[in-house]
């Protein structure tokens, strides 16, 4: 790995004013599982310089109550996540997603903000320097994505104009149906916005020097049942293929509250409005989960090789739908 | 058989080395003053080094030595000689276009970083049947059309070209029905060992070098390093435990060669070791194969005719396809008991990484895609494929033309019981429920099992030697040149000598595999480390018994074959208490010397049925392994837990699991490995292992001193057609390619018109 500074930012003042002074050149690093992975393969251009530790930002961790929301720190880990704390008993679909990711070793190093905020999958993106060069793309400022023309089967099929790659966060699926909001802390101060906000084609929102301090939820529906289905086409240490998060409450045999999100389809996770729109105050039945997954993906234009990426999220949602079982 | 060590499960002479970290493997091997060598790779998968600068890379502090095509002499792997360790060419994304030693990791990268290069891009051919096109680019000029002539010289003059016998026209006129067809296997699995591959050099003298290798065949690269360097060097190569190769290793010899230039350049000793991006995006991968042909059957199973071309994909360069073509095309017929044949091989050269030695070693890619042709013409006679191996292994008495273009008569045992076993065991006659019937339905999850088979007389091949040294203080040291692969091969051939001389397995050394120390090795390959390597091992080890009991006859005045030893103890048979130690009958100021030499026989074969059950789930194409029952006849166990382990070994390493999900994506724009990572090369975990059962049996091979015949590489090999049958019958038609990932389910089960 080539050399680069490391510095242990004391507070989120340190460290957004490193991030400001350094720019491009300077990078966060939280549970480090996705940057030191870009780092031996040297796809970051340019190569930091610097990178700013925040696990020593104290106000960044830990669980708590604000106003009706649940706040989650951005450096909790996956693991702590995955473990299902009873603060977390209503929301469930996150500790379903948080488990779904990697590996133990990973998840117990992996955090929420790093999982929300990790680089694209796409392999052509990723290509490492050392194998002949990085591939010229679009997020490399290149003129073309190249898997338009080329191998496609696990980029996107909805929004598929332009960068082609995928929302690889699970956490943020899950967050997506929970109504989640992410909070930005920058040189300007604070600010606020959906989840599904954060996620751009070429990349998240953030500006340079902002950090993302926490994640709000707000409470759930009382005794609603949350699903979370991530397709793989192994089960651990992977990525999803596409994964599909829902949360139901039914009363009286009918949807009173239904909500959908797809993810690795798009490049942020994906609500299926129409479809939940459709579903509510109609009974949970085959043939109008049928239809709702059909509205689901009815945006979808696959590209050459991931037409079976529909037929996958719509067998998860009719399967997520009726709870039983992937 | 009753033995003392044999068929029981003992302690791996190395178990304490290998639980404790110290057992040293390449990487472990540090010399003073070692560089560690890098290759700058080519990003274009065809191109002429029209320039290049490495005036910059050379300043670096930390650089001893920058090398590139103009600086090397034209040293050329292959058969025949024809890529170069070094190249103006490069022939794929990532063949090496500098090389570079420094003091770090670090500064060799940075060096890497300042060499400028201008290229000459050429037409990229990626395709084998593109590739043998008129008018394609050619790979060498030499090669016209791609094509790499077939023929092994050292297998001999009538070496295995192809296979030509009978009259296959006959042969299908007699058939109740001949099937046409064209499969591919060409999902290029890599083996994947843990450990990547790696050289050190070490120049002792200007005209010596010595090489530490992880290497299946340290005295066998010796030779070829040798005669590769123009016999111009005397070269010295160790094997270090070797951390898994499955055949890749063999194919070690042009990173040897790099570690051996920079060492040379720079004069100090040089460690050029791949990563395991390099690991996976430029080392050997399994050969892509198609067969295009036609299949006479008989309505009792018999096969009339095969015939048919065979298109072998091995990439930039042909190490050793060839001996993979020979060697499939006779495993073929050990398999199917066929009069007529007439198959054609081409192996042909694209702009890929190269293809070649993995074990299954052709016969793997051969039957993956002729068996499937064979089941199509058996679900048209409605023939049970158990039956169908039943009736068509060779049994005693029958023959093929092995490698070396002779015919050879099976002289080994039956494996029907063996086949009959494995049947019974994975509950065969319950869950067969005929041709392209899935033997389960349950909502949308569809039940499906099939079966493979694969044997190879390999087992005998090439040759071995071994000494076996006697110390009067109650040690025998095994000079044999073999590297431990992992599988405690070691520590088997320790228990061979153990038994042969009844003693405790304490008392049994093993040299290093150093091939300046020990006689010759052809290696751990083709499955003949039982029986090629054992009989060697074994007859060294009764010539120095019986060079004890001479010794000891002459001062006891009992004539040697009245006499035995046990325990470091001579004594007479008839009469135990007339008996002399070894010490007594040697003195404590001599050793003794017993050479032991096995000659290639092709008469024998191992033997391996694949049972696998699996369920797709025709809503999201996910196949799922469910249970693997492999059955074998290995005439007598070495070590149980060994055998075992070499036989769960059917799933990974380019075996099973190539069939499902193993697979090197290429771009087919670029030519790169997409995937040239642990998380994007897909490979199976322990927390999906399926339920897995191995059936052995034992019945003796007469012609090893203790029956063995062993099982060696062939562990994956019948494994990827059955699973090509098992989802045939589950999805209800025939799939011709691999892998079963779920994108071509769900294509198969699109294509709605075919059968």
């Amino acid at each position: 790995m080539r050399p680069f500074e490391h510095v242990n930012a004391e507070s989120l003042q340190e460290a957004i004013g490193l991030r400001t002074e350094y720019g491009e050149r300077a990078r966060l690093i939280a549970g480090g599982t996705d940057l030191l992975g870009m780092l031996k393969d040297e796809i970051l251009e340019p190569y930091p310089e610097l990178l700013i530790n925040i696990k020593t930002i104290g106000e960044l961790g830990g669980i708590r109550k604000e106003g009706p929301d649940l706040s989650i720190g951005s450096l909790v880990t996956l693991g702590e996540l995955a473990k299902g704390p009873p603060v977390l008993k209503h929301y469930d679909l996150l500790c379903q997603a948080a488990r779904s990711v990697a590996s133990p070793q990973i998840r117990n190093m992996a955090t929420l903000g790093g999982n929300l905020l990790q680089e694209v999958r796409c392999w052509y993106f990723r290509y490492p320097k050392r194998l002949g060069g990085p591939i010229p793309c679009l997020r490399r400022g290149g003129k073309e994505c190249p898997a338009a023309r080329g191998d496609n089967r696990y980029h996107a099929i909805m929004g598929t104009r332009g960068c082609l790659a995928v929302c690889p966060s699970d956490a943020a699926v899950a967050l997506s149906v929970l109504n989640a909001r992410v909070v930005l802390k920058g040189r300007g101060g604070e600010r606020t916005m959906g989840v599904e906000d954060l996620f751009g084609p070429m990349g998240n929102a953030l500006d340079p020097d902002e950090i993302l301090t926490r994640i709000l939820i707000p409470q759930p529906p009382e005794g609603s049942r949350q699903i979370f289905y991530k397709f793989t086409l192994r089960r651990p240490i992977e990525f999803a293929t596409v994964s599909v998060a829902v949360l139901v409450r039914e009363g009286e045999g009918v949807c009173e509250e239904v909500r959908i999100a797809l993810g690795a389809v798009a490049p942020g996770p994906v609500r299926a409005r129409e479809a939940e729109e459709f579903l509510r105050g109609r009974p949970l039945e085959g043939g109008i989960v049928r239809e709702a997954a059909e509205l689901a993906l009815k945006e979808a234009r696959p590209l050459r090789g991931n037409a079976y990426k529909v037929d996958i999220a719509k067998a998860l949602i009719r399967r997520a739908l009726l709870g039983k079982g992937m | 058989m009753n033995y003392r060590y044999l068929g029981r499960a003992t302690p791996r002479i190395d178990a304490r080395e290998v639980v404790t970290g110290s057992k040293l493997f390449l990487d472990d091997v540090r010399l003073p003053g070692m560089l560690i060598g890098k290759a700058l790779r080519s990003p274009l998968p065809h191109a002429e080094i029209r320039e290049i600068d490495v005036r910059k890379a050379k300043e670096v502090p930390g650089v001893h030595a920058v090398l590139t095509y103009m600086d090397v002499p034209p040293w050329k792997v292959g058969m025949p000689r024809h890529y170069p360790v070094l190249g103006k060419r490069v022939r794929y994304v990532g063949d090496p276009v500098a090389l570079v030693a420094a003091e770090t990791e670090e500064a060799a990268l940075e060096a890497l970083d300042l060499i400028r290069v201008e290229y000459e891009p050429l037409p990229a051919v990626f395709d084998p049947q593109e590739a043998l096109k008129p008018g394609a680019v050619r790979l060498y000029e030499e090669f016209e059309g791609n094509e790499v002539p077939l023929g092994v010289p050292w297998f001999g003059p009538e070496s295995l070209k192809e296979l030509r016998v009978g009259d296959p026209e006959r042969g299908f006129s007699e058939a109740d029905v001949v099937v046409e067809g064209c499969y591919s296997y060409e999902s290029f699995a890599n083996p994947l060992p843990p450990e990547p591959p790696g050289a050190i050099a070490l120049w002792e003298d200007p005209g010596t070098v010595r090489v530490w290798l992880t290497s299946q065949g340290p005295y066998f690269d010796q030779m070829v390093l040798y005669y590769l360097m123009d016999r111009k060097y005397e070269v010295k190569v160790v094997g270090v435990s070797c951390g898994g190769s499955y055949g890749s290793k063999g194919m070690i010899i042009p990173i040897a060669l790099r570690a051996i230039l920079l060492a040379r350049a720079s004069g100090r000793p040089v460690k050029f070791c791949l990563d395991k991006g390099e690991h996976l995006s430029t080392f050997t991968l399994r050969l892509g194969t198609r067969f295009e042909g036609r299949v006479g059957m008989k309505g009792d199973g018999r096969v009339t005719a095969i015939s048919g071309s065979w298109i072998i994909n091995t990439g930039c360069y042909s190490a050793v396809t060839q001996a993979q073509v020979a060697v499939g095309l006779g495993e073929a017929q050990i398999a199917i008991r066929c009069p007529n044949w007439d198959i054609r091989p081409k192996i042909v050269l694209t702009n890929r990484q190269p293809s070649g030695w993995i074990r299954g070693f052709g016969g793997q890619e051969l039957k993956a895609v002729l068996f499937p042709l064979l089941h199509e013409a058996m679900a048209r006679l409605d023939i049970d494929p158990v039956e169908f191996i039943q009736r068509n292994f060779v049994k005693p008495g029958d023959g093929y033309f092995w490698r070396d273009g002779r015919w050879w008569t099976y002289r080994g045992v039956d494996f029907a019981e063996a086949i009959r076993r494995g049947a019974e065991a994975f509950g065969w006659k319950e869950k067969w429920k005929g041709w392209l019937k899935p033997s389960r339905v349950e909502g949308s999850k569809r039940v499906g099992v099939g079966v493979g088979v694969h044997g190879n007389a390999d087992v005998g091949e090439d040759v071995s030697e071994a000494y076996l040294r006697i110390d009067p203080n109650f040690t025998v040291t095994l000079y044999c040149c073999v590297a431990e692969q992992g599988g405690g091969q070691r520590s088997n051939l320790c228990k061979m000598v153990a038994e042969v001389l009844k003693i405790p397995l304490q008392w049994v050394r093993i040299t290093p595999a150093d091939a300046t120390v020990n006689p010759y090795e052809y290696g751990l390959v083709g499955s003949r480390g039982t029986y090629a390597i054992g009989s060697a091992v074994i007859r060294a080890t009764e010539d120095a018994r019986r060079k004890l009991l001479e010794m000891a006859s002459r001062k006891l005045g009992l004539p040697p074959d009245a006499l035995d030893t046990e325990d470091g103890v001579i004594f007479c048979r008839q009469d135990p208490s007339r008996r002399l130690t070894w010490r007594e009958a040697m003195g404590v100021t001599r050793t003794l010397l017993g050479y032991g030499r096995f000659e290639p026989d092709f008469s024998l074969t191992n033997f391996l049925v694949s049972f696998v059950e699996l369920q797709i789930d025709i809503e999201t194409g996910r196949v799922e392994l469910l249970r693997v029952v492999n059955a074998t006849d290995v005439g007598q166990v070495i070590d149980p837990l060994c055998l075992q382990n070499q036989l769960n070994g059917c799933l990974g390493s380019a075996g099973i699991d190539s069939a499902l999900f193993e697979e090197t994506v290429l771009d087919p724009r670029t030519g790169r490995v997409l995937n040239p990572n642990m998380i994007d090369y897909r490979w199976r975990t322990f927390l999906e292992l399926p339920d897995l059962q191995n059936v052995i049996l034992e019945t003796p091979f007469p012609s090893h001193r203790f029956g063995a015949v062993g099982v060696g590489e062939i562990a994956t090999s019948p494994g990827p057609a059955a699973v090509l049958m098992a989802a045939s019958n589950a999805l209800g038609r025939f799939i011709r390619r691999y892998p079963l990932t779920p994108d071509r389910i769900l294509e198969v089960l699109k294509e709605r018109s075919r059968p």
